[in-house]
């Protein structure tokens, strides 16, 4: 299937770009990416082809698509955004303290 | 015994080229297997068929509520999204209390006189629209979540327009924060309500459903979208603006 393909592309991406990139906050958009990504493959994937889970007034829908994966990702998206928010501020913290956010650079945790 | 200090930079690039050699095999043996484990799954037929179909063909009936994510959200899984909203009070606290400091932002005058008129114009019409989205999360595609951020965005086209100062003096932290408090207390009073009137906690107050497809109706859901919505919007303010409080002094 075409989007389990996309899934993997992108939440390779931003694992590498977790494990390799040295900059603190790449590795925050890493993160990102892969969350991302999985919220992409359950939207997807749970899209059978029937319409937005949306009654209409005085119109019959007989086929929805499912609206439990959508509600689930709406929490994951918010989420999300309260762990991104919260490290970036950590980072913030460490380049006043350190005055870098590059992870080998800073002092005291290399070697 | 002396190494040459020529042959370093290239010993270290070659070390770097094989590391990324060696993540984007594995990294790349990791995707195959994904790829060759998700041939195996069977199709897609609902996560869990009983329950999905339920709320489809159900889910009007019980709640009141057009869009049924919203009913999913706000009165099936309400207590789940109590946590939810309870974990962006966490990360506000946290980001607060990391970033503390006392001091008076004072910042650049903003953008021009005409960017300044024309967001003075357009301000009411976006505020309108956030509104919108949170009071209709029943009807239409949005909630509180979504207009909670567009309400926060306007705090946001402040700072930059009109200078971060502008935002701070017209609404003190002091009253985004009691945004924020009140939001989460109406969520947390509506939850107590269904205690009372109907037994259980979160339970979609019966009284207040209406004819369907009016504004007021789907039992507590509007106000539990109202409250959700100013919590978000006064929360990402003040997150917004206690990440930008050391380029007050800076801009200077």
């Amino acid at each position: 299937m075409f989007n389990n393909l996309i899934f993997i592309i992108l939440f390779m991406l931003g694992f590498y770009a977790l494990i390799m990139k040295t900059n603190l906050i790449k590795n925050v958009i890493g993160l990102n990416i892969m969350e991302a990504a999985v919220f992409f493959w359950v939207i997807s994937f749970s899209d059978v082809g029937g319409e937005v889970s949306i009654h209409k007034l005085g119109e019959e829908v007989t086929k929805f698509n499912d609206p439990v994966p959508q509600a689930l990702t709406l929490t994951g998206i918010v989420i999300g955004a309260s762990t991104a928010a919260l490290l970036l501020t950590l980072i913030i913290e460490l380049n006043k303290f350190s005055g870098t956010i590059d992870r080998e650079k800073i002092e005291g945790l290399n070697d | 015994m002396e190494i040459p200090t020529e042959t370093q930079p290239e010993v270290e690039i070659l070390n770097k080229l094989m590391k990324k050699a060696l993540v984007s095999f594995v990294l790349a043996g990791v995707a195959f297997a994904l790829y060759r484990s998700f041939a195996l799954m069977p199709a897609y037929q609902g996560l869990n068929l009983g329950l999905s179909n339920y709320i489809i063909e159900s889910g009007l009936k019980d709640t009141g509520s057009l869009n049924l994510i919203t009913a999913v959200l706000y009165d099936y899984r309400a207590f789940d999204s109590l946590g939810e909203s309870t974990v962006i009070f966490g990360a506000v606290s946290g980001i607060v209390l990391i970033l503390s400091r006392k001091m008076l932002p004072v910042s650049s005058k903003g953008l021009s006189f005409i960017v300044k008129r024309t967001l003075g114009i357009m301000t009411p019409f976006i505020a309108l629209f956030g509104l919108y989205i949170m009071s209709h999360g029943h009807l239409t595609p949005g909630g509180g979540f979504q207009g909670g951020v567009i309400l926060a965005a306007i705090s946001i086209i402040f700072s930059i327009v009109y200078g971060s100062a502008f935002d701070y003096r017209r609404y003190s932290p002091q009253t985004k924060t009691a945004l924020e408090t009140g939001g989460a207390l109406t969520f947390l009073g509506l939850g107590l309500a269904g205690i009372l009137m109907e037994g259980a906690f979160l339970q979609n107050l019966g009284f207040l459903t209406a004819e369907t497809g009016t504004l007021i109706s789907a039992g507590s859901i509007p106000y539990i979208n109202i409250g959700v919505g100013f919590k978000v919007g006064a929360g990402l303010a003040i997150i917004f603006y206690s990440m930008i409080q050391k380029t007050f002094e800076e801009d200077f």
